[in-house]
């Protein structure tokens, strides 16, 4: 599954940066996300409840940050297994666009494999459910960020 | 003759005989709610067992930890490889002569394998185990297109089989590689092809799909530790080969297995082999010394136990320019997926694929066949057809109108054209079979004369030409199909299974008041034997079906029989059933004489009863000589009346059928509408013209299925994305066609009472009368092979790359 797109930001470009390197911001607007845990340099834990369709599984997994350039681009990927429900792996390239001093163009290029039973009942739903995830990471990321309001958490 | 002495018309109409509408006797518990399945098993103390299944197309399996899964309540038990180590089944045989994992020992080789097995005190408790054991894999890079599978650079699939350079069918050409078949008359062929006139070549190739049963695979096993007796209720299609298969690889004497088949929700080929849940539950009832049920779910089902075809098919015909067919070369790369489990006859790895010269008078051909691995679930079974035959109509059935619409003939004239005349019969066809009889011509100028076929061509050109006018952006097909099958498998010469022969058997017992019970060696899984067996026999002994019960499924009472698939139950059982009555017939004539007291050969058989010769009013009924079977037998002859029969064919039977699909498309959503469907079949002698009417309409409704939409299909990643019924294909009511039934009769003329077997035929000429609708449809757009299933996206999209949508 692919998927790209780019979002406004109403923040500057190293807030924004700060922002998607913490693991807080991350937490809160990763939907479904029920713990992130620093674990190394770039590297965290999630869990995370994920739902395609008729399927829904906690999935416990890795996230990665790779492929740094401060304050321009990262790459954040992460693979996963949802126990019976399959397992998912994937990632972003992230890349931030300055347009003026307080908006931020956020640029994603993700590329996401999911298996097992997600796929099997979840394949023709993946693509919306992939791309309602990203709309609601990037609301709730311009909320918290941008601080207009404090990011409700997502629920699923 | 006084007013109440039955006419000779009433005494035939009522035994219910051959050629009688008989109401199906086995539907008044099924519309009732009364069948027995295997699911209305239920045992004291019986336990569940449930799958851990592989999320994972090909991965190693680093680890399976259970301790949670047992601290669940009611889990009793987690079997995995190493369990079955220890009683040597973590491998099982295949009916192809591979082995297969019953549960994943280091390797995973396709989604939903499975991995370990739940044993719990309900099915809830087994799921809930189930999600609670925790497999560790490292995924490997996964083979999902066949024409890759032979790439130097592929994955090892098989690690089994490494250093193995033969396999069950000689050969193996790589590490991925299981078979290559070939027949036929190479240089010959290749001959032909050097000196047409013209030829066509297509890359044709039939999807997987799957048989997909409305009741799916399941079975309970009861083992009793203290007779060390096996017994195993399932929804088994060959009972006796199931339990010959029980006693060889769990090494219990045959005689203390008992192997029960009860009614059964559908087969078409998908309960014929054996699966690991039936492994697991037996080995879970010798563990726990309780019964254990294993119930598979819709998506088990389709992903995991004996999907159908999966042929890709390079076909080319030679012709000369005025329309005779000179020769056929065929390649077909098989894909079996991640072990061989075709359930063909042993010494056939594409099964009867060597029919496909079809209906036409081929001098020459040849074939070959090459079997490979991919990550994909095993199977390869006849899917309400024989063994690969419905493939081979496909095959030869679209190649054929490839070939008319370059000669730019009309496809039923290049058919009529090539057919083998019906004097050419008993007729040996270039790829070694001999088809007992036939006619076509007459088959197929009836098709063409009931459904106005001239006229229907007529509308067609206009129609088009309307279209081209932009008047209309509809689109019609005709869609014609002219196959000949090859069923009754078979004769001992050639068809084995694990090295029995496939005979089939019945034995009639009739009771003193003139009723009697007909056991026999094949399963009903819905085709009405129940009802058909007892018409056969009525016709033979003059017995009212209504007084004779058919029993099969159980081993212990049946003879031995090699089951129901393939359409051979009315070829070979039927067969069977006519020669054990004319055993009863011949004993009855014997104590019929003594008691008229004449000799047998003045004795002549009328409907119910004998009759001396000259003397019509001197009769003794069959029912009056079943009585006297049992108290006053001529001397020195044993009471009694009963025969058994094993009947070992001398030929296949060859069924054979015109059919004529009339189909619109709308181009600009590719919806279509099958306008008509006419199906003329051949079977011989029809038993049950309603039953062979209720078999037709079943086996096209499949045939629409298939051809229309119905696909087990895999992405790039190797899942399967066509595991349930929100994407897999399954006609009802509201989708399915209008079916226009006709027939002739072409007496099978080895066959004892003339049948061929008719319940898979639809499926067979239903498939390419669809596919060639459709292709009929677009060709004039410039198509000229475009690939099944024909769903509206692909119809649209043929639309889109021909040119006629924007």
């Amino acid at each position: 599954m692919q998927m790209n797109d780019s979002q406004s930001i109403p923040a500057s470009r190293e807030q924004v940066w700060a922002a998607l390197n913490d693991p807080d911001v991350l937490m809160q607007c990763i939907p479904g996300c029920q713990s992130l845990e620093v674990t190394g340099p770039n590297e965290m834990t999630a869990t995370v409840v994920f739902r395609v369709g008729p399927v829904k599984a906690t999935f416990g997994g890795k996230v990665v940050l790779s492929d740094l350039d401060p304050p321009n681009s990262y790459r954040i990927s992460g693979e996963g297994s949802g126990g019976v429900a399959g397992f998912a792996k994937g990632g972003a390239m992230v890349r931030l666009e300055p347009q003026g001093a307080v908006v931020t163009l956020l640029h994603y290029d993700v590329d996401a494999q999911i298996g097992g039973k997600l796929a099997q009942l979840g394949a023709r739903l993946i693509n919306s459910t992939a791309r309602k995830l990203a709309g609601e990471f990037f609301a709730s990321f311009a909320e918290i960020v941008g601080g207009t309001s404090s990011a409700a958490k997502s629920s699923i | 003759m006084n007013d109440m002495t039955p006419t000779r018309e009433q005494r035939t109409a009522a035994l219910e005989g051959m050629g009688c509408k008989r109401k199906r006797v086995e539907d008044v518990r099924f519309t009732q709610g009364k069948g027995n399945y295997v699911d209305d098993v239920k045992l004291p103390g019986m336990l569940h067992g449930d799958f851990v299944r592989s999320p994972h197309p090909h991965a190693r399996v680093k680890s399976i930890n259970s301790e949670e899964a047992l601290k669940v309540p009611g889990v009793l038990a987690v079997i995995t490889a190493e369990t079955l180590k220890t009683v040597n089944l973590a491998w099982m045989p295949t009916l192809a002569g591979d082995v297969q994992m019953v549960l994943a020992d280091g390797k995973v080789l396709f989604q939903n394998q499975e991995v370990a097995f739940v044993v719990a005190t309900d099915r809830y408790a087994a799921d809930d185990g189930v999600n609670k054991v925790v497999v560790e894999y490292e995924p490997l890079p996964p083979l999902v297109d066949p024409f890759k599978s032979m790439d130097p650079d592929a994955p090892v699939l098989r690690e089994d089989l490494a250093g193995k350079t033969t396999g069950a069918h000689g050969p193996r050409k790589h590490h991925n590689h299981i078979f290559e078949w070939k027949v036929g008359d190479k240089e010959l062929t290749d001959a032909a092809f050097s000196k047409a006139e013209v030829a066509i070549k297509e890359m044709i190739s039939y999807h997987r799909t799957h048989p997909s049963p409305l009741e799916t695979c399941q079975c309970v096993c009861s083992f009793d530790k203290v007779k060390g007796e096996l017994t195993i209720w399932g929804t088994f299609q060959a009972p006796h080969v199931i339990r010959t298969v029980v006693s060889l690889i769990a090494k219990l004497p045959e005689q203390k297995i008992h192997v029960i088949a009860p009614d059964i929700g559908g087969g078409f080929g998908n309960k014929v082999g054996a699966y690991p849940g039936y492994i697991c539950a037996a080995v879970a009832s010798i563990v726990t010394g309780k019964p254990v049920k294993w119930v598979e779910d819709r998506i088990e089902n389709l992903t995991a136990t004996s999907f159908a075809r999966d042929y890709h098919m390079t076909t080319e015909i030679a012709a000369t320019r005025d329309g005779k067919v000179t020769g056929l070369r065929v390649h077909v790369l098989a894909d079996h997926g991640a072990f061989d489990a075709c359930a063909d006859p042993s010494k056939w790895p594409a099964g009867f694929f060597n029919i496909v010269t079809g209906s036409y008078d081929f001098p020459t051909a040849h074939l070959a066949v090459d079997g490979v691995y991919t990550n994909k679930a095993p199977g390869g079974v006849a899917y309400r057809c024989s063994f690969r035959v419905t493939e081979a109509a496909y095959c030869i059935e679209r190649a054929m109108d490839i070939m008319a619409q370059k000669l730019n003939m009309d496809p039923a004239e290049l058919r009529l054209k090539n057919f083998i005349k019906p004097e050419q019969f008993p007729y040996h066809s270039a790829l070694g079979w001999e088809y007992d009889s036939g006619d076509y011509h007459t088959a197929m100028r009836k098709m063409m004369e009931t459904t106005g076929y001239a006229a229907l061509r007529k509308e067609q050109a206009e129609k088009r030409e309307a279209f081209r006018r932009g008047e209309t952006r509809e689109i019609m097909g005709l869609g014609v199909s002219f196959f000949t099958e090859i069923v009754g498998a078979g004769p001992s010469k050639n068809c084995d299974i694990l090295g029995i022969a496939m005979f089939d058997s019945c034995e009639i017992r009739m009771h003193p008041t003139g009723a009697g019970i007909a056991r026999m060696g094949t399963k009903s899984q819905g085709q009405g034997h129940e009802t058909t067996w007892a018409q056969i026999i009525a016709t033979e002994i003059g017995i009212p079906a209504d007084n004779i019960q058919v029993e099969e499924g159980n081993t212990d009472t049946a003879p031995y029989g090699l089951g129901t698939y393939g359409s051979r139950s009315t070829p070979v059982a039927g067969a069977a059933i006519a020669m054990a009555a004319r055993k009863i017939k011949a004993k009855a004539q014997m104590i019929a004489a003594y008691k008229l007291e004449v000799h047998e050969d003045d004795l002549e058989w009328d409907i119910d009863g004998f009759r001396v010769k000259g003397l019509p009013e001197r009769t003794m009924s069959m029912k009056d000589i079943c009585w006297a079977a049992y108290n006053s037998v001529p001397p020195g002859m044993e009471p009694g009346l009963e025969a058994v029969s094993y009947y070992d064919p001398p030929n296949m039977t060859y069924p054979f059928g015109a059919y004529l699909c009339v189909m619109d498309i709308d181009v600009d959503t590719g919806v279509y509408k099958v306008r008509r469907f006419y199906a003329l079949d051949d079977c011989g002698t029809r038993i049950n013209p309603m039953i062979i009417e209720g078999q037709v309409h079943g086996g096209l409704t499949e045939a629409f299925a298939i051809a229309m939409g119905q696909e087990i299909r895999y992405d790039d990643d190797g899942n399967v994305v066509t595991g349930s019924f929100m994407d897999f294909f399954m006609p009802t009511a509201v989708e399915t066609p209008h079916w226009e039934t006709d027939f002739t009769v072409t007496p099978s003329p080895h066959h004892p009472i003339g049948a061929k077997g008719v319940g898979e035929s639809p499926n067979v000429g239903g498939v390419p009368a669809f596919s060639n609708a459709v292709n009929d449809a677009f060709s004039f757009l410039g198509a000229t092979h475009i690939q099944m299933p024909h769903d509206y996206w692909r119809n649209w999209k043929a639309a889109k790359d021909l040119g006629a949508v924007a």
